[in-house]
This record gives C-alpha cells, sequence and structure tokens, in this order.
C-alpha cells in the first residue's frame, strides 16, 4: 500500500481527520444541548447554546490530541 | 444533459423482499457490497492458497497488505492488539475495496450511503466500550477524566470528554462518508460541464475528471487507511486507559 505510507498521503489524511474532527464534536455538542433543552429542562436555548461551547471546545481538544499522536516525520 | 449531480446515488430496489415490516430489499448497493465481500474473499484465498517461500504477484501483494495492516496495529496497539487483527483487516480491505470498486464507471459507491459507514462506525465504537467495561469495570468511566485534572475542573472536563468521546463514532462515519459522497459528486458536476460546454471549452473540464479521479484512488487508500488507523486507536483507548500507563492493571 505505498499511497498511505508517503508523507504526503498521511499528511493529507490527518488535514482531513482534523476537519471533521471539529465538526463531529460540534454536532455532539449542539445535539446533546438541544436534547436537554427540549426533553429534560425546558430551558430553550440555553442549552444548546452552552452545549455548542462544550462541542467547541471537544471539538478542538480532540483535534489537539489527534495532532498530538502523530509521529514525527 | 440536466441531471442532478447527485443521481448517483439513488438507490432503486430491483427485487423488493420484505420480513416483517422490514424492507431488506436487493439493490444495486447491496449487489455491489456482495461483490466486494466474495472479491476479497476470491483474492486472499487464491493468494494465500500458494505459500510459497519465494511469493508470486498476488502472494506478494497479500503479504504486503497483511504486513501493512500488522504495521498500523503494532504502532497504535501493541502487541496485545494483535487478536483484532482479523477484524481490522477486514475492515480495511472492504472499505478499500468499496472505494476502488465505486470508481469504476457504472457501479456504486457502498461507503457513500451514510447507513453503512455508521454501522461499522457504531460496530467499532461499541465494541471499544464493551472491550472497555469488561477489562477495568467501572474503572473505564476514568477515560471521562484526563490525568492531571484539578477537582474544581471537574464539572467541566466531564462535560467536555463526554463530548468529545461521543463525537468519536460520528467522526468515524461522516468522514468516510463525506469524503466518498464529496469526491463523486465533484466526479458529476465535472463531467456534466465536460459534456454542456462541447468541444471548444469541454476539454478543460474533462481533463479536470481524469486528474481527479487520480485523487479519488488515493483519498479511497487515504480513507480506508484512516478508518482503520482510527478503529485501532479507539480500541487501544479502551485497552490502556490514558494511554499511557500500559502497566496499569
Amino acid at each position: 500500500m505505498p499511497p498511505s505510507q508517503d508523507p504526503l498521503y498521511a499528511g493529507l489524511g490527518q488535514a482531513v481527520r482534523i476537519g471533521t474532527e471539529l465538526l463531529a464534536a460540534l454536532i455532539v455538542g449542539g445535539g446533546l444541548g438541544w436534547l436537554c433543552d427540549t426533553y429534560l429542562f425546558g430551558s430553550t436555548p440555553w442549552g444548546m447554546v452552552g452545549g455548542l461551547v462544550l462541542g467547541v471546545v471537544a471539538g478542538i481538544r480532540n483535534a489537539y490530541r489527534s495532532a498530538q499522536r502523530w509521529p514525527k516525520t | 444533459m440536466e441531471e442532478s449531480p447527485l443521481h448517483p446515488f439513488e438507490l432503486h430496489n430491483w427485487i423488493p423482499i420484505s420480513l416483517g415490516g422490514l424492507d431488506i430489499s436487493i439493490n444495486k448497493a447491496v449487489v455491489i457490497m456482495w461483490v466486494v465481500v466474495s472479491l476479497v474473499a476470491v483474492l486472499m484465498v487464491v493468494a494465500g492458497s500458494a505459500r510459497k517461500l519465494v511469493p508470486g504477484k498476488l502472494q506478494n501483494m497479500a503479504e504486503i497488505m497483511v504486513d501493512f495492516i500488522r504495521g498500523i496495529i503494532m504502532d497504535t496497539m501493541g502487541k496485545g492488539g494483535m487478536r483484532f487483527f482479523p477484524l481490522i483487516a477486514t475492515l480495511f480491505l472492504f472499505i478499500l475495496f468499496c472505494n476502488l470498486i465505486g470508481l469504476i464507471p457504472g457501479s456504486y459507491t457502498v461507503t457513500s450511503q451514510i447507513v453503512v459507514t455508521a454501522v461499522f462506525a457504531c460496530l467499532v465504537y461499541g465494541l471499544s466500550l464493551v472491550m472497555g467495561f469488561l477489562l477495568h469495570g467501572v474503572k473505564f468511566l476514568g477515560i471521562l477524566v484526563p490525568p492531571g485534572t484539578p477537582a474544581w475542573l471537574l464539572p467541566l472536563m466531564v462535560p467536555i470528554e463526554l463530548i468529545s468521546q461521543l463525537a468519536r463514532p460520528i467522526s468515524l462515519a461522516v468522514r468516510l462518508f463525506a469524503n466518498m459522497t464529496a469526491g463523486h459528486v465533484i466526479l458529476g458536476v465535472l463531467f456534466g460541464l465536460a459534456i454542456s460546454g462541447g468541444l471548444l471549452i469541454g476539454w478543460l473540464p474533462f481533463a479536470f475528471t481524469v486528474a481527479m479521479n487520480g485523487l479519488e484512488v488515493g483519498i479511497a487508500f487515504i480513507q480506508a487507511y484512516i478508518f482503520t488507523v482510527l478503529t485501532c486507536v479507539y480500541l487501544g483507548d479502551a485497552f490502556n486507559l490514558h494511554g499511557h500507563d500500559e502497566h496499569a492493571h
């Protein structure tokens, strides 16, 4: 599998990875906040706002972590 | 040639089957999945049947592939991860061949359906959860507390970690699905431009189509590779809690 061991392709993969990492955490954070709003507390819109903020934080943390794990070439 | 670029992703039932209200009709995606499974199986069985000391072409390819997957597992999970080799190798080969077969005009990219990728992601993440709780018991919940967190930060850190954990299966599913879909949409749009542009200017988008197809082959490899690496990383996280303390238990 030469393409994936190529540093260029490994870097491309890493770039693709970080982008989705940010997006997914945002979706989960906002979704959880919205669920809390709608079904648990009825505190619209503050749960979703807080959830989105936490989602951004979690996404950046995930991206940071995945960048840390990458071996230095 | 007024066709939506999303047209290739539509699925039509070929043989409608309904089992107790459950729709298990045979469509193009199902058939392509069968093709992929049989292709991988036949390829690997034929490649593995010779077992020569000096490998032939096919055996060489299979050996490179197995060694590659083994390398990923060793890098991310260590020796203990080798017990997951069959699962991870199957996932890698299936996704890789789905991506590659989808590039043949007229066939179908199974991995551009979020159902398929979501099932894989949920399987991987569910497995990592089950294994974590089996290995570490309740202590596995400590994955929500990063090492070295002061107590006053806990109310903030636990929700953040919870979200970042729950984001894992979603990012796994969305990444593969979005990359495959986006690539094929771009190809569709460029082809549409090439056809409607005529000979005078149409060669330009057509040249881009050729270049994009080459890029898509690379993306097919990268996406299969990333999916496999992340599977190993997530399973490894459940394996050795907090990554560094491998002798924790």
